[in-house]
């Protein structure tokens, strides 16, 4: 469940309308009726929007901005604008093939945030890394990528399934024991894009 | 009119002081799209946000202080 951030915003001063009224007129307390906006205040309130506030946070870090937030990501944000149809990225997020506003996302599911409690930890390193340590200058998946992820949109598609190459691997395929990155293999190539000519949107 | 123990009054005060603090902390952080701002809502926003509820919890549940007690003036018998 996700809030606006308007609303969460109206629901925050609301609160701190009532807790300020709380604190500043103590004898409400006396009464049952305080104790319970009290309770409300602060208690049920707080905790209500400590809990959105995380399903909205968790939502931003799907987005495309949030990845690439990060300066040691902006290469691999340019691999999706590169004017080359033979990069795996550019091609998906150039022809909608993966919404643009979760291209990341969309391909990396079980990345840091989203994946399990070692992806979690791991996030948790990227920030120190990024702020505290050395960044390595070249940055590799955990794990082989996963066919899970090309299947998840890819898998029972008439053009992939009826295609005279992907027919005699295509069990392979689904076990992952051939990885669809071993054709496709013009993937982010993120450090030798200097002087790529780039995509932009409505210009021939 | 019942009155509220002053001791109550400087908790709840605090606990309102954490719990305002943290949702504006929180609140900033939703209009940064950037993994420092999830830390910072997770790790300042939600501990202070904590803290105040966990202070008022205490603060309604803790019984009157023992010094509040003994300034009652003694009574005929005593």
């Amino acid at each position: 469940m996700s809030l606006p951030i308007a609303g969460f915003a109206a629901l925050v001063l609301a609160t701190i309308a009532l807790v300020a009224l709380v604190v500043l007129r103590p004898s409400l307390m006396a009464a049952r009726g305080g104790k319970i906006l009290a309770f409300v205040a602060l208690f049920f309130l707080p905790l209500l929007l400590t809990g959105l506030g995380t399903a909205a946070q968790m939502e931003h870090s799907k987005s495309t901005r949030f990845c690439l937030s990060c300066h040691v990501m902006e290469p691999y944000g340019r691999s999706l604008l590169v004017d080359d149809p033979a990069y795996l990225p550019a091609r998906h997020y150039q022809n909608n093939r993966v919404p643009r506003e979760a291209a990341c996302f969309t391909c990396h599911t079980d990345y840091t945030l989203f994946g399990d409690y070692k992806a979690k930890l791991r996030g948790l390193r990227h920030v120190y890394v990024n702020y505290l340590g050395t960044i390595p200058k070249q940055i590799k998946l955990y794990e082989p990528y996963n066919n899970r992820e090309c299947l998840h949109c890819h898998g029972g598609a008439r053009a992939f399934e009826e295609n005279e190459v992907h027919q005699p691997i295509r069990a392979e395929l689904a076990k992952n024991a051939t990885s669809c990155l071993e054709c496709h293999d013009k993937v982010h190539n993120a450090h030798g894009l200097a002087g790529a000519k780039l995509w932009q949107e409505g210009k021939p | 009119m019942t009155t509220v123990a002053p001791h109550l009054v400087r908790r709840l005060q605090l606990a309102g002081l954490l719990v305002t603090l943290g949702l504006i902390v929180e609140l900033v952080t939703l209009h940064w799209a950037h993994p420092t701002a999830f830390l910072f809502f997770l790790f300042l926003g939600g501990l202070l946000v904590t803290a105040g509820v966990l202070l008022y919890l205490f603060a309604i549940a803790s019984p009157a202080q023992p010094e509040l007690e003994s300034r009652r003036p003694p009574d005929a018998a005593g």
